[in-house]
């Protein structure tokens, strides 16, 4: 039982160093720090290289690539709200690109304390926040502060006390949101790695398994690696990009009825004739 | 051994956490799996636009399980490895 624990600990602990003294908001996890600056600066290299041969031609894989991803972006936030996509799609495509680096940097050997940026709560926390802050700000921004704080009391063709009885949900709903967002990509990108530590550590400790374990472990960690980094790394990354689309989306809900005060009234008027 | 309760209700409960998570995630797969064969028995010629929108799903509803997974491990390096 001792033994299990005092093997090398799985990669759960991040090695800190403390700005100033006591607070938690001034302590860095400086393994991550330097994870992240590595998929920033791998991202704006690869990028701009990328950037700097396109062609109007016929496209390179990269570049076809790049451009399904981003006309995908492009016409969802285009559906969304066209003035705002000239924000909507840099974000989303800076959020994908650089979480599919984040994440694929574990294709590489990377030495112990550098880890894909990730796996810290702290980055994908930083990122789930941000993202909600700015759809916060957008909602407020496109239905004023009435129809953002209408957007609260939200199944609109129920009667009033019902849609107050619906407020604490509504609000529930919202802050679950980053939180979700943060959670879902470290939670991937964590469990990878957890799987990784348990192939390359945990496996041997099985004495059955130890005489052969070196080829069984070459093999393994390479159909973990491909299937983990490469499929759940990317779906994870597009998830992340999905759905902060999907957030911006939902901070347009009730803007038809509430600028359009007619159009319900005629409409069931209409039908009524209709029938 | 003064902690052994405590250690040993971590790895039980990440045990039993685990076991629910891996059964929900199965349960969604299938649901997903089964309605990607159905659509694709219907229409053929949907498949590849079926087959991405699986993969997303199965990316959403196994994210529930790694969740599950990674604070599980966090739990239990945290209580388990914290008294020993």
């Amino acid at each position: 039982m001792s033994r299990f624990f005092l093997l090398e600990p799985p990669p759960v602990s991040h090695p800190t160093v403390a700005l100033c003294s006591g607070s938690i908001f001034c302590t860095i996890s400086w393994d991550s720090l330097i994870s992240s600056w590595i998929s920033i600066l791998v991202t704006i290299v690869v990028m701009s290289l990328i950037a700097r041969r396109l062609s109007t031609g016929v496209p390179g894989q990269i570049q076809m690539w790049l451009e399904t991803i981003y006309g995908y972006a492009s016409g969802q936030a285009a559906h969304i709200d066209r003035e705002a996509a000239r924000f909507i799609v840099p974000l989303v495509m800076t959020i994908f690109v650089y979480i599919l680096v984040a994440n694929w940097i574990d294709f590489l050997p990377l030495p112990r304390p550098l880890h894909p940026a990730n796996s810290d709560l702290n980055q994908t926390a930083a990122m789930g926040v941000l993202v909600f802050l700015i759809v916060q700000w957008y909602g407020i921004r496109v239905q004023g502060w009435y129809g953002y704080l209408r957007r609260f009391t939200k199944p609109f063709e129920m009667s009033l006390p019902v849609r107050i009885a619906f407020i604490p949900l509504n609000i529930i709903e919202e802050l679950a949101k980053p939180l979700t967002l943060s959670l879902r990509l470290f939670g991937n990108i964590f469990g990878g790695l957890v799987m990784i530590w348990v192939l390359s550590v945990l496996l041997p400790q099985i004495p059955y398994v130890q005489p052969f374990w070196s080829a069984l472990a070459v093999v393994l960690l390479a159909a973990w690696k491909v299937f983990d980094v490469g499929l759940i790394g990317l779906i994870q990354a597009f998830i992340f990009m999905l759905l902060t689309l999907v957030y911006f989306e939902q901070a347009r809900e009730g803007m038809e009825e509430s600028h359009e005060p007619g159009r319900g009234a005629s409409q069931a008027a209409h039908q009524g004739g209709q029938a | 051994m003064n902690n052994a309760i405590a250690i040993a209700g971590a790895l039980i409960g990440f045990g039993l956490a685990l076991g629910g998570g891996a059964m929900g995630a199965a349960f969604g797969d299938g649901l997903a799996g089964n309605a990607t064969i159905q659509g694709v028995a219907r229409q053929p010629e949907a498949q590849a636009r079926l087959q991405t929108i699986m993969f997303l799903i199965i990316g959403l509803v196994e994210a529930m399980y790694f969740i599950n997974l990674a604070l599980g491990f966090v739990f239990v390096y945290v209580v388990a490895g914290g008294v020993h």
